[in-house]
């Protein structure tokens, strides 16, 4: 029987473009201070500390034994796991693993990215293979940019809606004081005359590159009433990985492929009886890198029919005071520091939960949280959460 | 804990220099193919995958990429861990051990031959203080050893006598690369690489792979008629700026090991265990975490090498499969020693059994200086 | 007249911030393999795209690979000759220049990276040949070009420069 496992603490770092004020180290350790002032525990009570980054983005080799003394991992058992973009979903995964097998009271996970140290795009290049992709290789921008487009064709979205989910995205970051861009942004129009980057992407439509780090400390049932009022449990957790899609390697603008978050959620929603998503999970904290992949991710995470992802948003069932909010964070579009964000997703849902999202609180009551993460090519990890099992 | 988490198969590479004939996914996949032959199994029965592998040393973000389809990850559950091959194995009897997670398969591959290994590890000294220095991990060992040398008075021929020692184990191992007939004089003799440390005292580039599979107790009986069981891990980080410690210690291996022993019920190592199989790139290490393992007293690794204690046929051979030295890629290291633990667990170690082996004790480590120590018991009952 | 302009208000002082920059380029020596380096080899002496094709489900791979991702059974040797020719369904340009992770220089290629139908129903990458984004279209037909000259290939997918457009 496995142990039962709750987030007792949570922290981040208010999530900015460029650090130039700390070291990577530091900078984590204000999102590790955070998390255990939260949890109002010590360093001490940890037991284990796990880590999360993609160690190409900053160049940094081992960056988890770098900063093992403002951590305060040293002395301590722990590792770190790198799956790209999933690589939070990973290492939320294995805290989550390491807590429920018993091995393990008391776990701190960290996810950090400190993108202003290196070169994302060179650094996503190379995550092709070696000796075969570099060819025609344009980054990620490239690969969602073709996803958009066959989006538009397929499901009859307008540009409009993918403006939509970005007004939606800012308001929900305005107003969430750790969020990185918050541009303020009034109206949909003002969306629609700004300029493209790759089109039909425009600047606006793709998530930032930002620094910032996340915190989390899990707990084993017996711990974790003793340390909060409000533990946050984490019922299931699902991975699915495959290789890149045939058609391109971030999202698949043939509209034909599998995407591993349908096939994820099919097996996490029948694993915990939920048979009508929007009804039985009360809000979403969804890893979408651009809005147009917010509307396809609302169809492969069953939160409507195939095609009809727009038409959500265009309802404004997705906003903050809506039946079914998705991101009121703001999203990773207002804030992405790649090794933490999933790790973001698992904390803004859990602050849901527990009521503790201040200004950027859903309106309804949030009891069931879903979480998932995104990588290349193709990659999921979601994480359930309850405010009681 | 409610079942025992128990390793069905292992597999490994013959590690080699420079296996240009195949890119990582093939590496991988031989010693994959290796474990599944072994116990029946296919790729679509694996429930989850741990792979092991360095971003920096593949040359590719998101290394991983590299052996996923191999994993059978395909549509499946996927993690990699970036540290020691070891700790692969950590991770997946955690997830077998959670219950959430039936039959694990662990792999860890690296090719050594890639890459430049200074520019690497240079890599994983922090930027402002300690890279422009221009250190690696050789020229870091080598302050660790003279701190050692000095504070306990370990002489070069004790430490020779390390490298003598493994290269002649590794000449019953069909799976090292470099086996040796080395003597004290040909390893003081040899070229010096980085006071004190010779090229004899290390370990040359090597390519490999390392697979196993892991599930719980009442499937691993089925599987196999020689399961071997975890009886007890842990790992343990240290301190990363050189100067926060003294080099002489290895206080994270000593903690890595005092969990583990209470895990497994040791609590005298040199009785209680019968073979060790510890990592170590340079040679005064196996003297230093032998003193962290407790196979000794702080100091004492030097009485300990000359007593004879360690050589085979003693009262504790240590590394009867040559251990990293005659050749290991660093990511792979830790986990070959618990194949090789393995391996004499089930009898099945060849002209290198240590007969009637019972219990086994596996190390790996990372990083700096072993920054990062992983240790396993393993036993057979 | 003054003896001195007069003194600005002196503004806040700001923290200087210590930036640290590494510019050492890494080397890497990667290997084909077997299965990537035939497809190398088709390339280079017989200008051919091949990619290998599964026992069980009969689909093609390319990149090719050593264990089929769907089926989790070996792939064996069976090799399939690829058309060179398509449709494009997804084009897009770059319009600032990348760095390109390999050889550490910021890489403008002008060329615009698309995703073509290969004539069996096979999705291939590659470069295209019209740079004059109003000629883009989906649906377009193009043509494998190669690299003329034999020394210049041995770089497998780059053997192609790219898909040039014809006339149907």
């Amino acid at each position: 029987m496995p142990n039962r496992v709750a987030i007792v603490g949570i922290g981040q770092t208010y999530h900015k473009r460029g650090r130039p004020d700390v070291n990577q180290a530091e900078m984590v350790g204000e999102a590790v201070r955070a998390a255990l002032a939260d949890a109002q525990l010590s360093i001490k009570e940890i037991e284990g500390v796990f880590f999360s980054n993609m160690e190409t983005f900053e160049g940094i080799y081992l960056p988890d034994h770098g900063m093992a003394a403002e951590v305060g991992s040293f002395g301590k058992p722990g590792l770190k796991v790198c799956t790209g973009g999933t690589s939070g979903g990973s290492v939320v995964v294995e805290g989550f693993y390491f807590v429920a097998s018993g091995l393990y009271d008391l776990a701190l996970v960290i996810g950090f990215e400190k993108q202003d140290c290196g070169d994302t795009t060179a650094a996503i290049t190379a995550a092709t293979t070696p000796v075969w992709g570099k060819g025609a290789a344009t980054g990620a921008i490239g690969e969602f940019a073709k996803q958009a487009l066959s989006y538009m064709e397929t499901s009859g979205a307008k540009e409009e809606h993918a403006a939509m989910v970005r007004l939606k995205a800012d308001r929900g970051a305005c107003r969430n004081p750790y969020a990185h861009l918050k541009l303020g942004l009034k109206s949909v129009d003002e969306i629609l005359q700004s300029g493209y980057l790759v089109w039909p992407l425009r600047l606006l439509d793709f998530c930032p590159q930002s620094c910032g780090a996340c915190a989390l400390i899990f707990a084993s049932e017996g711990s974790a009433k003793k340390i909060t009022k409000k533990p946050v449990w984490v019922a299931d957790v699902e991975v699915v990985h495959q290789e890149p899609f045939r058609a391109g390697i971030f999202g698949d603008p043939t509209g034909q492929e599998t995407y591993t978050q349908h096939v994820a959620c099919e097996r996490l929603y029948r694993r915990n009886g939920i048979t009508n998503p929007r009804k039985d999970i009360d809000m979403a904290e969804i890893y979408e890198p651009s809005n147009w992949e917010e509307m396809n991710l609302y169809e492969h995470l069953h939160f409507c029919e195939k095609n009809e992802g727009w038409k959500l948003i265009e309802k404004g069932i997705t906003e903050m005071e809506g039946e079914f909010p998705v991101n009121p964070s703001g999203g990773v579009i207002a804030t992405n520091p790649i090794g933490a964000t999933p790790v973001i997703r698992v904390a803004e849902a859990a602050l849901q939960i527990r009521g503790d999202a201040g200004e950027h609180q859903a309106t309804r009551d949030i009891k069931t949280a879903l979480a998932t993460a995104l990588g290349g090519p193709n990659w999921t990890v979601l994480t359930l959460l309850k405010r009681s099992l | 804990m409610a079942e025992r988490v128990g390793i069905v198969a292992v597999g490994q590479t013959k590690y080699h220099p420079n296996r240009s004939d195949v890119n990582e996914e093939e590496l991988a996949y031989e010693v994959i193919k290796q474990v599944l032959e072994a116990t029946g199994l296919t790729l679509s029965d694996i429930d989850s995958a741990v792979t092991c592998s360095q971003d920096f040393w593949d040359g590719r973000t998101i290394s991983n990429m590299n052996v996923q389809h191999v994993v059978g990850a395909h549509m499946g559950h996927e993690d990699k861990v970036a540290e020691d091959g070891i700790n692969a194995l950590y991770v997946g009897m955690s997830q077998v051990l959670s219950g959430h997670q039936d039959i694990v398969l662990v792999v860890a591959h690296m090719k050594e031959s890639q890459g430049e290994k200074s520019l690497i590890e240079n890599a994983a000294f922090d930027p402002a203080l300690m890279r422009p220095l221009g250190l690696d991990f050789l020229s870091t060992a080598a302050l660790q050893a003279k701190r050692y040398m000095y504070k306990y008075g370990i002489t070069a021929e004790q430490c020779a006598k390390v490298a003598v020692r493994n290269r002649s184990n590794a000449k019953n191992n069909p799976f090292a690369q470099e086996p040796m007939d080395i003597t004290v004089e040909d390893v003081l003799g040899s070229k010096m690489l980085s006071s004190p440390i010779r090229h004899l005292d290390t370990k040359p580039v090597s390519d490999g792979a390392c697979a196993m599979i892991l599930t719980r107790e009442e499937k691993a009986r089925k599987l196999t008629s020689k399961p071997v069981w975890i009886l007890g891990a842990s790992n343990c980080y240290e301190t990363h700026y050189l100067g926060d410690r003294d080099l002489a210690n290895c206080d994270a291996l000593v903690k890595a090991a005092k969990k583990a022993y209470s895990m497994a019920g040791i609590k005298n190592p040199l009785k209680q265990i019968d073979v060790a199989e510890i990592s170590g790139e340079y040679s005064y290490q196996e003297l230093l975490w032998m003193e962290g393992l407790g196979f000794c007293g702080r100091g004492e690794g030097g009485m300990l090498i000359d007593s004879g204690v360690t050589k085979m046929g003693g009262k504790l051979p240590v590394n009867p499969s040559g251990g990293v030295l005659p050749g290991n890629p660093n990511g792979v290291a830790g986990m070959t020693r618990v194949a090789e633990a393995v391996l004499q667990l089930r009898g099945e170690a060849g002209d290198r059994q240590v007969k009637g082996a019972k219990v086994a004790l596996a190390h790996g480590v990372t990083g700096i200086c072993g920054q990062h120590q992983c240790v396993m018991i393993l036993g057979n009952t | 007249m003054a003896r001195e302009s007069p003194k600005k208000k002196a503004k806040e002082s700001k923290p200087e911030y210590i930036q640290v920059a590494f510019n050492t380029p890494r080397p890497y020596n990667w290997s084909t393999g077997k299965y990537l380096g035939k497809f190398y080899a088709e390339a280079k002496e017989n200008r051919k795209i091949v990619g290998n094709r599964c026992p069980k489900c009969k689909e093609i791979w390319l990149q090719p690979t050593v264990v089929c991702p769907k089926c989790k059974v070996d792939m064996g040797w069976d090799w399939v000759q690829l058309p060179q020719t398509g449709t494009v369904t997804q084009y897009t340009y770059l319009v600032y220049p990348l760095w390109d992770p390999h050889y550490g220089e910021k890489w403008a290629n002008p060329y615009p990276s698309a995703m073509i139908l290969l004539d069996n129903g096979f999705y291939y990458r590659a470069f295209l040949e019209e740079t004059d984004k109003d000629k883009l279209r989906v649906g377009m037909r193009v043509q494998a070009v190669w690299k003329e000259d034999y020394e210049e290939r041995g770089q497998g997918p780059a053997d192609i420069l790219y898909f040039r457009t014809i006339e149907d």
